[in-house]
This record gives structure tokens, sequence and C-alpha cells, in this order.
């Protein structure tokens, strides 16, 4: 994504302040930015979540929200499991490249690399719970449409995206639902649902705490950096993010940049990091959620006024 | 919120904070200006912002505009585009600025006529991408501002790297190179953009003037490299604290700055301490 163009002597002094494990903020190569995370915003939503990643209120924003339907079943698709539906969008006020269609190209990778992510890893990287989110076998399930919107980019945006989705899916809760098994004059016996209207009894998503937290690693001369900023991302020559589950196993794994391709080795120098620092991401995560839920639960009072330019969001 | 029912006294109305649509006065006697708008004789506001008179005349300055761009601004530019005779310059502003062929300093001395071949080799000079140290020397007819470099001080700029603030937040004065005591030198644009670089001595600027145009940078010590971090996070905290930008606020933030971590001048709680500290200090001088 090379929106920013840099003069040479900038790119320069980014290139060398980085082989020497010192960036231009006074990181290190592998130190990341402050995260802010807030949930259940939009009310609308069964689960929502917004993340940012950056410092003094300004950074990578990402919103997620999730929506759940009931779909009934057809022939050909899984006899008994739900469906997970990601979709990523950037928002034409993110950044100036991304008017009109020029955002296309990125909504497809990121959609991609949540698909992956999210999706794909419940079907058997320890994920979500599908087959629990199946209603009745071969006639109706939970579909879950996981919407992501991306409001600002100041690098980054794979890493906020999937701690904005994790923190949605948390978030989310889906109205419980009754199954009956009818029988009928004849003898034959349907299982029919119904659905629960009550907001106060809604029930979690199974398996969300085994979802992966992903760290993209760019590579600038011949090292690599971990949360590039936009101005490291302008000098990237190729990047790989990495998902990683609480278990420490590698769930997804996307390269980005088409300029260059990975040495092998540096390859599985970046893999093995990349446990370590989703270990560190995991625990911060964990404590960014409690701290969510606890402003939920005081949002009542209206928006609050702290110092001014800080506000959460 | 408040909508006053009767006209404040004169003393009164300047230097309150007001919201669009909030009612100023209703007396007759007083214009409108810049950021206000008329409806039945009364002046409402019609941006956030803080409100000026001037004897009959009444403006309200918004909080947060984009740069407009005045004759003699001295600014930081990034070159966009490569043209016939002039670059195109991001300036920060509603439209990008110009910099003719006929406004930059040749290579080989001042007085050095352009010739065809430098018309021929722009981006040998300035290319895209590129930040240049430029002033503002007039408008064009569509409002663009005309920028010039012709001044051994100004041109392309390397050694260091870029922060972007508030333009408001950078005041106009005298001198807006400053050389600070901690050995990093800081162009302070005021259309926002900032560039803080290691110290090149002036003499070292003016015997090279082949090198004027040069990309390479010089050799930044670790030292030098950890010095243009604290003092770029110290403009990026005082930006976002909203605290004005001279070189006497980056020195006291640098100052206050020396017990913590480059790394963590950014994060909430300390940056808000320092911005406190500077005001202090900037109340106790003033």
């Amino acid at each position: 994504m090379a929106s920013l163009v840099l003069s040479p002597a900038e790119q320069d002094f980014i290139i060398r302040g980085i082989e020497k494990g010192f960036r231009g903020d006074g990181r290190g190569n592998l130190d990341r930015r402050e995260v802010t995370l807030r949930t259940g915003m939009i009310s609308q939503a069964s689960g929502s979540a917004r993340c940012r990643i950056g410092n003094l209120g300004v950074g990578t924003d990402v919103l997620v929200g999730v929506k759940a339907e009931v779909n009934a079943w057809t022939p050909g698709e899984p006899e008994a499991l739900g469906s997970v539906v990601c979709n990523v969008e950037c928002s034409p006020s993110a950044a100036q490249e991304f008017e009109g269609r020029g955002a296309e190209e990125i909504n497809v990778e990121l959609t991609q690399l949540l698909d992956r992510v999210i999706s794909r890893g419940s079907q058997g990287a320890g994920g979500l719970d599908l087959s629990a989110l199946c209603i009745i076998p071969k006639q109706a399930y939970w579909v879950l449409h996981v919407d992501a919107l991306v409001l600002d980019v100041r690098g980054s945006i794979a890493d906020a995206l999937v701690m904005a989705a994790r923190a949605a899916l948390m978030d989310t809760r889906l109205p419980r639902v009754v199954v009956e098994t009818i029988t009928d004059d004849s003898g034959t016996a349907q299982a029919e649902f119904d659905v629960v209207d009550d907001a106060e009894d809604l029930v979690a998503l199974k398996g969300v705490s085994g979802l992966p937290v992903a760290v993209t690693f760019n590579q600038v001369g011949k090292r690599y950096v971990v949360d590039a900023s936009e101005q490291e991302e302008a000098v990237t020559q190729a990047k790989l993010t990495v998902a990683v589950s609480p278990a420490l196993e590698i769930c997804a794994i996307q390269k980005g940049g088409i300029f260059r391709g990975f040495q092998p080795s540096l390859m599985s120098e970046i893999l093995q990091t990349a446990q370590r620092i989703a270990k560190e991401e995991l625990t911060r995560f964990v404590a960014l959620y409690e701290e969510a839920a606890k402003h939920k639960e005081q949002q009542s009072d209206g928006p609050s006024t702290g110092s001014t330019f800080l506000v959460a969001f | 919120m408040d909508v006053d029912t009767e006209p404040p006294a004169p003393r009164d109305i300047a230097s309150r904070i007001v919201t669009p649509g909030t009612l100023i006065t209703s007396d007759p006697a007083y214009m409108r200006g810049h950021g206000t708008f008329v409806e039945n004789t009364a002046i409402y506001s019609s941006v956030a912002g803080a409100v000026e008179r001037i004897n009959k005349l009444v403006s309200v300055r918004p909080l947060k505009q984009r740069y407009g761009g005045e004759i003699g601004d001295i600014i930081v530019g990034r070159i966009t585009e490569v043209a016939a005779k002039r670059w195109r310059v991001d300036v920060n502003s509603r439209q990008d600025g110009v910099l003719l062929l006929s406004s930059i300093n040749l290579p080989g001395g001042i007085q050095r006529r352009k010739s065809e071949s430098d018309e021929l080799q722009m981006r040998s000079f300035f290319a895209e991408g590129d930040l240049v140290f430029a002033e503002v020397q007039s408008y064009f007819a569509d409002g663009a501002l005309s920028l010039h470099t012709r001044s051994i001080q100004y041109g392309k700029l390397r050694n260091g790297t870029l922060v972007t603030v508030f333009p408001q937040l950078v005041p106009r004065s005298r001198n807006h190179f400053h050389s600070l005591p901690c050995g990093v030198d800081v162009v302070l644009g005021v259309n926002g953009y900032i560039w803080v670089s290691k110290h090149v001595p002036a003499s070292t600027i003016e015997e090279n003037s082949e090198m004027i145009y040069s990309d390479k940078n010089e050799f930044i010590s670790d030292d030098e490299r950890e010095t243009i971090a604290r003092i770029a996070n110290c403009i990026q905290l005082l930006n976002r604290l909203y605290v004005k930008i001279t070189d006497t606020s980056i020195i006291f933030a640098y100052e206050a700055s020396l017990g913590h971590a480059v790394k963590d001048l950014l994060t909430q709680d300390i940056a808000t301490d320092l911005a406190h500290a500077v005001n202090s200090r900037l109340d106790q001088q003033a």
C-alpha cells in the first residue's frame, strides 16, 4: 500500500534507524504502540467493538459489528454447522487513496485475511465452535456476519482488524433458541425451533477464547519491525501477517507486499518471534477487554468529557 | 446550549468560546466578520471558536482550520508532481502550492542563470516526495501559493524526520529555523509541517553549494538519532495536547522529558504530565 511517498533522505533515515533497532518514535523493533479498545457501541448489532492502535488519540481505527441471522439449510452445505461470513471495507475518509474505487484491492486483501483468521480457523484450528451455531441439523443454523469498517489508517491495519473482530465476537450475544420435537398425526417427528425474544436471555458464542491474535511483521532492509507506522510501511519490502492462537499455534499466515519475498530462514525466525509476541498480545488483550467491559457498564452517563483531544473515541 | 436572551455588554463579547449557532450579539451597530452569519439583524457564530472584536467588527476565529497561507510565511512542503518548469507542492492547505523553476537556487552559485538543460532535468533538483523548506512569495489567480527558495537557508531537507501538527499551533515569528541547544535543528513550518534534523553547521551548507540538492544524509550517530526521536515525540505530544509550538515550548518539553524513555513520551499519562509542566513554565515566564 504505497500511499505515503517519502523523500530518499527520509527513507534512509528510517531504514538506518531500524537497522540499529531504534525507530523514529523511540520504539524498539518489536515494541508496539498503545491500544484503545471499546465494545458494545452498536446497539443494533449482536456484538461490536472498536479498536485503535496508536498513541495520544490518533491511530489505525477499526470498527467491527457482528450481526447474527438464522439461515435455512440447503443441500450441499455442512449438515450440522453454522457459518461465519466476513467483510472488510476501508472507509474513503480513512485515506486519500481510498476514494472511489481505490480501496477495492485492499478490501479484498483484508477480507481474505479476516476470513482466514476467523472463519477458516473455526473449522479446525480451535476457534469458534461452529457446531454450537447449528440450530437444527439439515434445517436451520446461525450465520454470523462479521463486518469491519476501517476508519483511519496509521499503519498495521491487519493487527487492529483482527483485534477488533476478536473483541466483537467476544462481545456477541445470541438470543436463546428453544428446539422442540413435534410428532404429527402420521407419526413422523419434526424438529421446530423458536427464538426467544427476551433481551435479557442471551447466550455468548462458544469457543471465542480460542480465536487467534494477528501480528504483522514488516521487513525493512535486513531487519523486521512489528506494528509498523505509516512511514515504516512506506519503506517496507515485504510483510507477513501471522495469526497465533492462545495455544500458541500458528493458525494463519498471509504474506503481503508485491515487491519482494522473504528468505526462508527469515520466515522461520519471524514465526518463532510471532509466538512470543502473540503471547504478550493475548495477555494485553485480556486486560483491554476487561477495561472495555467496565467502560460499557458505566456508559449510561453519556459521553465522557475528559482531557479534550484524548477522549477514547 | 446557552442561548443568550440579552446581548452582552461590548467588553464581554470578545474571547468567548462559541459553537455554531450561538448568538453573539443582536445589537445592530456591529458588523459581521469571518465565521459569523446574520439572521434578523442578530449575529450568530457559524464555527466553533473564539469571538474576536475589533471596534465594530465581530468575527469568530475557528479552533480548527485548514492552513490558509499568507505572503511571507515560512513553510515546509512535499513535492507531489513535476510539471513543466514548475513543481506542485503539498503544503497542507486546500490546494497544492507551486514552486517555479525560476524561484529556486541553482547549484553552482545563486547567480547562475537558468538554462534549457535545467528544464529537462528538473528531477535532479526536486523529485516527487522530496521535502522543501520554502517561503510564500505570492498567490496565483486561483489562490494557490507561489513558493520560492531563493535564500541559502531554504531548499531540500535531509538528515531527519517530519512531524505533522495542527497549523494553528505554530505561531508566525521572525525566525522559523532553530538550532536547539541539545544538538538538533528544527524547522517550524507555519503550515504544520515540522522538520526535525541533525544539526549541520551553517558553514558546511555554504561551502557545498553544489550539494544543496543532494539526497544523501550525513552520518547520524546513535545519540543524535535518540535526540531527534525525543524532540519529535515532544513536538507530537505538544501538538496532541494543544500547546503552542515554539522553540521555547519545545525546549521546555525536552527538558521535562529527560527523566523518561523516548518511547514512553507518547503514552497518555506521561504526555499529559509533560504538557502540564510545559504550560506551567510558559505561564511563569509570561
